[in-house]
């Protein structure tokens, strides 16, 4: 025989061990070869056998026995612990014998019966493993389901739980004194234990007729200590599970056992959502069984009314944040039992569901999952497809856990990745060719099946209550879709579903994929902040698209568009705004590759072919602010889903308003001419503020200054007269209100300010700067950047400030002091009455104006001998300083950090609101709203505000020190 | 919710309690109450009171005025002075902003964030005050100098003054909170009163202190007199400090124990006094926040002027107390700058966060000071590396403004609005013309 090809791993192991088990038949090798794991199956029958002192009565057997051949092999290849207690107890290999083992699930009395014949410890644990191995084969060898076989491990719990707590009170010498019932509860109490799982329980006592209530709780309490101890305890038969009483009233600090009347009292008063939830599962175990009976009439129906409680909603997404956060981050891919979609998720669903519905209706008050599930689909409170698919892959997923548990009857819920592992696994579940590829292909498919878990078991039945398409089965009725959209966080779930009814009625195509797309977005609605301000931008999206429904195909076909929609709409009032006049622009979402700004040159590139389409000039800029607008949108967007930097989205909308200045100025020039006559001027336009520091946020106008120079021959009043006329036309263009965001130019900073001509030539230029120019000019032409128009022109106007803004040898003390003196009288004077000095993101401690200036003044004063300062960007010039050595590394990074964190609060304060922003915003909402967009959570402003008042005080104290020493 | 909800609601029907005061303390330690009705305090224990936050010192910015206050069933008492039947009882609160997260403005959030991070050492914090006053003749009016109820001096047994019966009412009243004294006994000014309340952990000790203060002065009143915590009313007289004694605790066992040490003081206790001397010039605006407090400190005695430790040493910043042998639980270090008008969750706050930091970065603990710091020289102390306190507000001020401990510890809303909040107050003091002035200069110039 070769053994490595019947499928032996270790084939010396093998041999050795076939060389004890002598006279096995070639067909009994085969066998143990063909089943889940054949190297541990025989090791373990080696084992049996020296234990058993020979190999004679175990061959002799499993010759004989063919059932119990079968189950004896398929158990010793599916579960090594098992193999280890038959090696303690080689006699009773026959448990699984052809009469021995029952062909359906034992009852839970049969179960009772044989636990009670365990008379200490070590019998409790032998009587339990006997129980578990038939258990095993019946449940390995197909006899019983996976609801029948988790049953029965409940009913083996909670028949030792019983047998456990006679021995306990036979030694227990007030034992008369008290009454005591264990309730089963979690998977005990719901009928679906694990292989290996904590039994959760609550105890509850009642002194005796005539007894001393003191004596009766202090003997209940021994008694269950006890019962907790023996089924816990370590001996050399094992243990057989931990027993977790932190279900009960206070947890770990209440009191281990109470009276019906505590327990009744501290529900009715105290109990949060999630303790309700937990006694959805509570059955009676052990004990007495009148008190069990009187406590669960007692406090069944509280469960049922758990869903009127004034916190319910705000309880139910603390406890989902809990049931989904907590997985540890090495473990996310293979863990079954934690996360989102994973098994706990399911059952938290489930019981939802049964809290929020089983008020009305009894027939949801199950208190095993699939079940439960179950009858919420045949209620139609959940799609009967969808309902059979989750059944589906729950019992898959439970099955699987199964199988890692037993083989060594460990508790965990990872699955395991050596692919040895996985292919026993597989075998034992039926894969046998091969095992590991489709195992994993088929926990995929489940786990699918499972992530959209929330949208199919919340939000489809929703639509169901309104659409008056057929349905399968029942429908839920409007005021149960009503309850529910309450306590999943909608504020108004009336007008929800008039949302809902308006998005999903009709028969037209728009309807039917609305139809399709609406639970998804209902579910990543409840998630932000303002679920029904989402839902209504949604509607209201819908409705101005008509029927050029296109991009409702887009969202359903892509369910990475779609959540992304949903994100926008709920959290940004200035990408909505976008979205709502130029729908086209969802064509970008779903593709983070459609998400990545476009630079300059594609830019203009797109806006010059825009215009060129046009030959009237209003239409030219029309269409160039189209582009402007689409761009906007690529890059809010990608803003407010957190795929962009601070800084690039500064680079971003930079190129964008640059792009369009230019390409503007284009088809101002060829207005003229075509209105005019023939040009009498190059221009160029320098783009200033913030815009010439390439760090453009949302809302922000376009600071510019206008060169011009007259053509060869030409007068410079007639120069002068034609660059004006395209200067103003140009303004007025991109000023004119419409579909888009207007662009405001502004040429404040230009020579002599409001006062000044509008438009100089370079002439004009050179004679101002020569000679009147001040300190605060040089310093606001470092940002500068001559970058629209003539070439050659802009590259002539930059000689010409260079010397100005980098003077050679720096300022004069009497330079230094007027800019200190000027900023100190901006910090006195321009900031609002009532603002607050704290939170003032431009004018504010550590604010915009703070962190600039500081950066100016360093550029005024080194540029000329350090070129890095030569740039008109912040971050760089600061960067810039660091290196050169004039300013503290770690003062710079403060700087830097501080103005990231003011700019990503000022621009997200626009994305918010869709207004312009000074301040920190003080409103609850708005609080709740920035943290969500730019935070850790919307109820984590405090934390927000903490950092930012930290950083911006931080970057005072530095500016303090640079700028004003 | 659980059984402490429980007892309370149950409490209130056993007791007929008609008013409940719910108390929180405001930056500067003033301690703020509203009074609600028995049937309002369910809600209260699930979502918190709402109040007006920008009526109290240092709470809301601008705009946000809307603040909740949430008792917290584990302080509830009876007040005794408010009569047994009807009743009226108390309880302290945190501050939640309307979304139910903490508020950064509440000190008593503050203590806990920093009893937190010392819960993520592994360190329970324990504190036990000596709490000094005087016990005047009634309210002094303006302009008035205040009267001391006696004449007498340090365990002197006072017949006339009253001090002995005011003590012990007072001791009544505490007892009958449930709040421990330890020992009482007349101080060394004329009506100086002190009060040491028992050891426990920070937080119900900054309760209790807050508590203590109130019932003091209702007594006080009771009596037709008038209690004052004023660091420093008689510029002849010793201050009222709060000489408070601090320890750590891992599990059951004090850190700050080590048999056969020096001083029995182990090595966490070392690098925690290293943290608090480290740190003091910075934390002193807050362990001692008055103009006033820095003539305490000025005038010596039982206050300490300069930074350093010393055994048994009365004029050393941070006293290390001879324990009882056997008793490895009681190790702690005596902290004597504080007084009496402090924000005792600040103070305890920063005094822990600064302990901590000596024992995160293993500071090395200096010499022992064994000499009377008072009567060394300038140059001497300069040798051995004693540094002087901060001499006035102003300079305690001006070293907390550049303290990232003390930032981090209170959260950048406290730490701004006390800095703007002391500044004022130097800002103010500069600006006045005092008697001590006008009596040296009117005569002469």
């Amino acid at each position: 025989m070769v053994l490595s090809r019947l499928g032996f791993r270790d084939t010396q192991r093998a041999a050795a061990n076939l060389a004890i088990l002598t006279d096995c038949s070639e067909e009994l090798v085969t066998q143990i070869a063909s089943v889940a794991d054949p190297d541990t199956c025989l090791a373990s029958l080696a084992r049996i056998a020296e234990a058993d002192g020979g190999c004679e009565r175990l061959v002799g057997l499993l010759e004989s026995d063919d059932e119990l051949r079968l189950r004896l092999l398929i158990v010793l290849g599916t579960s090594e612990a098992l193999g280890d207690f038959l090696t303690r107890h080689p006699e009773y290999v026959t448990d699984v014998a052809a009469d021995e083992l029952l062909r359906r699930p034992a009852t839970l009395e049969e179960y009772r019966a044989w636990m009670r014949q365990a008379s200490d410890s070590a019998s409790l644990r032998v009587q339990y493993h006997r129980a578990l191995l038939r258990i095993a084969a019946r449940d390995l060898t197909a006899v019983t389901t996976f609801v029948e076989s988790s049953g029965e491990l409940a009913d083996l719990a909670i028949a030792t739980l019983d047998a456990a707590l006679r021995m306990v009170a036979a030694d227990e010498e007030k034992a008369d004194a008290t009454r005591l019932a264990i309730m089963a509860m979690g998977k005990t109490g719901g009928h679906e234990l694990n292989y290996v799982s904590d039994v959760d329980v609550i105890f509850v006592y009642e002194p005796t007729e005539n007894a001393d209530d003191t004596e009766a709780l202090s003997a209940a309490t021994r008694m269950a200590s006890a019962v907790m101890r023996l089924c816990s305890e370590h001996t050399r038969e094992g243990t057989i599970w931990e027993v977790d009483a932190n279900l009960r009233p206070e947890g770990k600090n209440g009191p281990l056992v109470r009276s019906l009347t505590s327990h009744v009292a501290y529900y009715e008063k105290w109990a949060s959502t999630w303790e309700f939830q937990a006694l959805l599962k509570a059955r009676y175990a052990a004990g007495d069984a009148d008190l069990a009976q009187r406590y669960l009439e007692a406090l069944t129906p509280m469960v049922w009314s758990a869903s009127n409680r004034p916190n319910f909603v705000a309880d139910v997404r603390a406890m989902r944040k809990r049931v989904v956060d907590n997985i540890p981050h090495g473990d996310r891919d293979r863990e079954l039992k934690l996360g989102s979609g994973g098994l706990r998720d399911v059952e938290f669903a489930i019981q939802m569901l049964q809290l929020v519905h089983g008020r009305g209706d009894t027939d949801l008050r199950s208190r095993t999952t699939l079940l439960a599930l179950h009858a919420l689909t045949e209620g139609g409170y959940v799609g009967r497809r969808d309902g059979a698919a989750l059944e589906e892959a729950y019992e898959f997923l439970r099955t699987l856990e199964h199988r890692i548990q037993l083989f060594r009857l460990k508790r965990t819920h990872i699955v395991p990745e050596d692919p040895e592992d996985l292919r026993r696994i597989g075998r034992s579940m039926g894969y046998r060719q091969s095992p590991v590829d489709s195992l994993v292909k088929e926990w995929q498919a489940h786990r699918r099946v499972v992530s959209r878990l929330h949208e199919k078991l919340f939000y489809r039945p929703l639509l169901d209550a309104v659409a008056s398409l057929p349905t399968e089965g029942l429908r839920l009725t409007q005021s149960a879709a009503e309850q529910r959209l309450a306590a999943l966080g909608f504020a108004d779930p009336v007008g929800a579903m008039k949302h809902i009814e308006a998005l999903t009625s009709g028969v037209s195509r728009r309807a039917a994929i609305q139809q399709s797309l609406l639970p998804a977005m209902l579910a990543w609605f409840a998630e932000s902040p303002d679920p029904d301000g989402g839902l209504l931008a949604f509607r209201r999206i819908s409705e101005e698209l008509g029927e050029s429904h296109w991009y409702l195909r887009k969202l359903r076909d892509e369910g990475v568009g779609a959540e992304q929609l949903a994100r926008l709409l709920s959290s940004s009032k200035y990408v909505t705004g976008l979205i709502v006049r130029a729908p086209d622009v969802v064509a970008l979402l779903g593709d983070d590759a459609e998400l990545v700004p476009h630079d300059l040159d594609r830019l203009s590139t797109e806006m010059e072919l825009a215009a060129r389409r046009h030959s009237v000039p209003d239409a030219a800029v029309r269409a160039i602010r189209r582009v402007r607008r689409r761009e906007l949108a690529r890059v809010a967007m990608a803003d407010v889903l957190g795929l962009l930097d601070i800084a690039v989205v500064g680079e971003a909308l930079t190129a964008i308003n640059t792009a369009t200045l230019q390409a503007t100025l284009a088809v101002a020039m060829s207005a003229y001419e075509q209105e005019k006559g023939p040009l009498s001027v190059r221009m160029a336009i320098v783009l200033m503020g913030r815009l010439g520091g390439h760090e453009t946020g949302y809302g922000s106008d376009a600071d510019v200054m206008f060169v011009h120079e007259p053509l060869d021959g030409v007068a410079d009043a007639g120069a002068t007269k034609c660059a004006l006329w395209i200067a103003q036309t140009l303004r007025q263009q991109l000023a004119v209100a419409g579909d888009d965001p207007p662009l405001q130019v502004d040429a404040d900073l230009r020579p002599e300010g409001k006062n000044g001509p509008l438009v100089r030539s370079l002439s004009s230029y050179a004679a101002y700067y020569a000679k009147w120019s001040d300190t605060w000019e040089a310093q606001a032409l470092l940002r500068a950047d001559a970058a629209v128009g003539d070439a050659d022109l802009c590259r002539r106007f930059t000689e010409l400030i260079d010397p100005l803004r980098y003077p050679e040898g720096g300022l004069s003390e009497s330079e230094v002091r007027e800019i200190r003196r000027i900023k100190a009288r901006v910090d006195a004077e321009r900031l609002p009455r009532g603002a607050n000095p704290n939170t003032h993101l431009k004018l504010g401690r550590g604010g915009l104006a703070d962190i600039e200036w500081t950066a100016q003044l360093l550029q005024l004063e080194y540029a000329h001998e350090h070129p890095g300062l030569r740039t008109t960007r912040t971050i760089a010039a600061i960067d810039a300083a660091a290196e050169a050595g004039l300013l503290d590394r770690g003062d710079a990074d403060i700087l830097i950090e501080s103005w990231r964190m003011v700019s990503r609060i000022r621009n997200g304060v626009v994305l918010l609101r869709a207004k312009p922003a000074e301040s920190m915003v003080e409103a609850p909402n708005d609080r709740a709203g920035l943290a969500h967009l730019i935070g850790d959570g919307a109820d984590r402003f405090e934390e927000l505000m903490d950092r930012y008042l930290k950083i911006t005080r931080q970057a005072r104290k530095v500016v303090e020190r640079v700028f004003w020493d | 919710m659980g059984k402490q909800e429980e007892f309370v609601l149950r409490a209130l029907e056993e007791r007929d309690v008609r008013f409940v005061r719910l108390w929180f303390t405001d930056v500067l330690g003033s301690l703020k109450s509203v009074a609600i009705a028995p049937a309002e305090l369910e809600g209260a224990f699930g979502e918190g009171i709402g109040f007006d936050g920008s009526a109290i010192e240092g709470f809301a910015r601008v705009h946000e005025a809307d603040m909740l206050a949430k008792p917290d069933p584990s302080t509830f008492q009876i007040l005794p002075w408010r009569g047994e039947t009807p009743a009226t009882a108390r309880m302290f609160c945190d501050i939640l902003m309307p979304d139910g997260s903490p508020s950064y403005a509440d000190p008593r959030h503050v203590l806990k964030r920093a009893l937190g991070k010392a819960a993520d050492a592994g360190f329970t914090f324990y504190t036990h005050p000596e709490i000094e006053f005087f016990l005047l003749k009634g309210k002094p009016g303006r302009g008035e100098q205040p009267v001391p109820v006696d004449d007498s001096g340090y365990f002197d047994h006072t017949a006339q003054g009253g001090g002995q019966d005011f003590r012990r009412e007072v001791i009544t009243m505490l007892e009958s909170m449930g709040i421990s004294v330890e020992f009482s006994h007349h101080e060394g000014g004329p009506g100086q009163q002190e009060i040491d309340l028992r050891y426990a952990d920070a937080l119900s000790t900054a309760d209790n202190i807050m508590t203590f203060r109130t019932v003091v002065r209702e007594v006080a009143l009771s009596q037709g007199k008038w209690a004052s915590f004023m660091p420093k009313p008689f510029t002849e007289h010793p201050g009222s400090g709060m000489h408070t004694h601090v320890s750590l605790f891992e599990g059951d066992e004090n850190a700050f124990y080590e048999a056969g040490a020096e001083y029995q003081l182990s090595k966490t206790g070392r690098q925690f006094i290293a943290g608090v001397l480290e740190h003091t010039p910075e934390i002193t605006a807050v362990t001692n926040q008055w103009v006033n407090s820095y003539k305490r400190l000025a005038w010596g005695g039982e206050a300490p002027s300069y930074v350093c430790w010393g055994h048994n040493n009365r004029s050393a910043l941070v006293r290390v107390p001879m324990y009882k042998p056997h008793k490895s639980g009681s190790a702690r270090i005596e902290h004597r700058a504080l007084d009496s008008a402090c924000n005792p969750y600040l103070a305890f706050a920063l005094i822990l966060a600064a302990g901590l930091k000596g024992i995160e970065e293993g500071y090395e603990l200096p010499p022992e000071a064994e000499d009377d710091v008072w009567s060394l020289t300038e140059n001497e102390r300069r040798a051995l590396g004693i540094a002087p306190l901060p001499r006035n507000l102003d300079e305690a001020i001006r070293i907390m403004e550049s303290s990232e401990l003390v930032a981090e510890t209170l959260g950048e809303h406290v730490f701004d609005f006390f800095l703007r909040n002391k500044r004022a107050e130097w800002q103010d003091y500069r600006s006045h013309v005092t008697q001590f002035e006008i009596d040296r200069l009117m005569p002469v110039v």
